[in-house]
């Protein structure tokens, strides 16, 4: 059979943001696959060289759009790290709090990408909309609905308002009391699941080798996550649990993910029983003339794709000397995804692509 | 943790510098010829999980800076130890003047994207490469982009000015 090349994307329906996959196909059957990421870059680790300490936070959360608040965390670990910055037990709490919100609101958007490409319109609507009502929890405290600018070095910008605890704890259960709806319309659906189970699949030594992260290897049944391998924040203040699934296809990989929402759930019910009274940041110096120390930092947590690193380098100045983000869609977008496309169908790439859940933004950077 | 695997880095390779800077995080110095097998003997330990390939450019030294991190998945698929914890950060220096290394995806497959992106942007050839074409970038530069005398302000004026404004 004569073998064709097909480019899919940036400007296709299976395509969820700004990447392209050239494809030989033969048939219906690929036969190589070529990750083309770039429709995105932006160079952000080359313009923060430019800008002082503070004057990154609001570039740093703008590298992925999905989820910037735990760009903004690694950025501030990293300054904490080289600065030798102290933060306050409650904001460690609040920052655990506002980053599982932001996981929640995350998948819900993840979800909506996977649903609106398998033709789930409705659950698709539904996600959409539930990842507004935590979009609006963040307005309320940050004055910013998408990017927040809220974690800071040395604490957050500024503690809960009056009431705003009820309010989490209102709008969590409005969204968790539709799981069951969700689960009928869509996670125990034989149409998702004839579509996604066996697809995509990637094994545990595959994983591994690949150095894939979050879903894609707690897929495989690892329970490996950064919460729980090097706690940071406030997570090991409280017990949760890491779901994972074995089958380490398309199928499980979003299991993986509707469980690890509703964790996150719980975790935050959690952490607003425990969390103590007190300040909410440490001061920091005049960010005008500030120098923070020669030094190197790795910091690392889990985003809610995976593995999310920074490797942040002072060379004594007011400015970063060099900055390069670890980011979990890389190895997933890149490596993963080219070895995973082989021997699939034209049809199922923009479904493995997506239960991937690679974002381009945070590959192209 | 650490300390013990200091102790069996340092007796296997004498000339390396190893430090531990805090906690759970260890740095190694290394000549050139020696990461291979350093990077070798740690993923033969168990530090299977390449985190990151990154590079920085030492102007003034005359010098890149290549830095490897590496750290280990978990051993059992339930239990959390200090070896997981534990990031392994490794460091080598080559000239600026005849930038080229080695690749590593012999030892590490994912090192693929890394080291090409790493070509791109710095301008370093990887040996034993096999596919070192462009990433991100779609137009030709003379200095690559990441280099510290490039100068991003210089460049969007020269480029960009000279296209005529729809105005």
């Amino acid at each position: 059979m004569r073998e064709l090349e097909l480019y899919f994307g940036p400007q296709h329906l299976g395509m969820v943001g700004n990447f392209s996959i050239t494809l030989k196909v033969e048939g219906d059957r690929i036969r190589e696959a070529t990750a083309n990421p770039g429709y995105l870059h932006r160079g952000f680790e080359k313009l923060m060289e430019y800008r002082t300490w503070i004057q990154n936070f609001p570039l740093v959360c703008r590298i992925n759009v999905v989820e910037p608040d735990h760009m903004e965390l690694m950025y501030a670990m990293a300054v904490e790290k080289l600065a030798n910055l102290e933060v306050p037990e409650r904001a460690q709490y609040i920052r655990s709090i506002f980053l599982e919100l932001s996981r929640v609101a995350s998948h819900l958007f993840g979800l909506w990408a996977y649903a609106n490409m398998l033709g789930f319109d409705t659950v698709a609507q539904w996600a959409m909309y539930h990842r507004d009502l935590v979009l609006d929890l963040f307005e309320e405290l940050t004055g910013g609905r998408v990017y927040h600018i809220y974690i800071w070095p040395g604490g957050v910008r500024r503690d809960f308002p009056e009431g705003f605890q009820e309010k989490i704890v209102n709008t969590l259960h409005s969204i968790g009391g539709c799981v069951p709806d969700y689960d009928d319309i869509f996670f125990n659906n034989r149409l998702f699941s004839e579509r996604a189970k066996g697809i995509g699949k990637v094994t545990r030594e595959e994983a591994m080798a690949l150095g894939a992260t979050g879903q894609v290897l707690r897929a495989t049944g690892m329970k490996y996550d950064i919460r729980k391998v090097e706690p940071y924040a406030a997570y090991h203040q409280v017990p949760w649990e890491v779901p994972i699934r074995e089958e380490g296809d398309a199928y499980s990989r979003i299991w993986v993910i509707r469980d690890e929402m509703i964790e996150s759930v719980h975790m935050i019910f959690k952490l607003l029983d425990k969390m103590p009274e007190g300040k909410v940041f440490n001061r920091t110096p005049n960010p005008f003339k500030w120098k923070i120390p020669a030094g190197e930092a790795y910091v690392r947590c889990e985003s809610s794709r995976g593995e999310l690193g920074l490797y942040l380098v002072s060379d004594g100045g007011d400015k970063p000397y060099r900055v390069h983000f670890r980011t979990p869609s890389y190895p997933h977008g890149l490596t993963v995804l080219e070895k995973v496309l082989k021997g699939e169908s034209i049809a199922d790439v923009g479904n493995i692509m997506i239960s991937l859940y690679v974002v381009a933004p945070e590959i192209d950077r | 943790m650490s300390n013990s695997i200091k102790e069996n880095l340092i007796s296997s390779f004498p000339d390396i510098q190893v430090e531990v800077p805090e906690k759970d995080r260890l740095k190694i110095n290394a000549e050139k010829e020696e990461v291979i097998s350093i990077l070798s003997y740690l993923k033969n330990k168990r530090y299977g999980h390449l985190a990151l390939i990154s590079c920085v450019d030492w102007m003034e030294e005359k010098e890149f800076e290549l830095i490897y991190i590496l750290s280990a998945y978990l051993a059992r698929d339930d239990e959390y130890t200090d070896r997981e914890r534990l990031n392994i950060i490794i460091k080598t220096r080559i000239p600026r003047d005849n930038p080229e290394f080695l690749s590593v995806i012999p030892v590490y497959e994912n090192a693929e994207p890394y080291e090409r992106e790493i070509h791109e942007l710095f301008g370093i050839i990887f040996s034993g490469h096999p596919r070192l074409i462009p990433l991100f970038l779609e137009r030709e530069y003379e200095i690559p982009p990441f280099r510290k005398d490039f100068d991003n302000r210089q460049y969007v004026k020269d480029v960009f000015d000279k296209i005529p404004s729809v105005l």
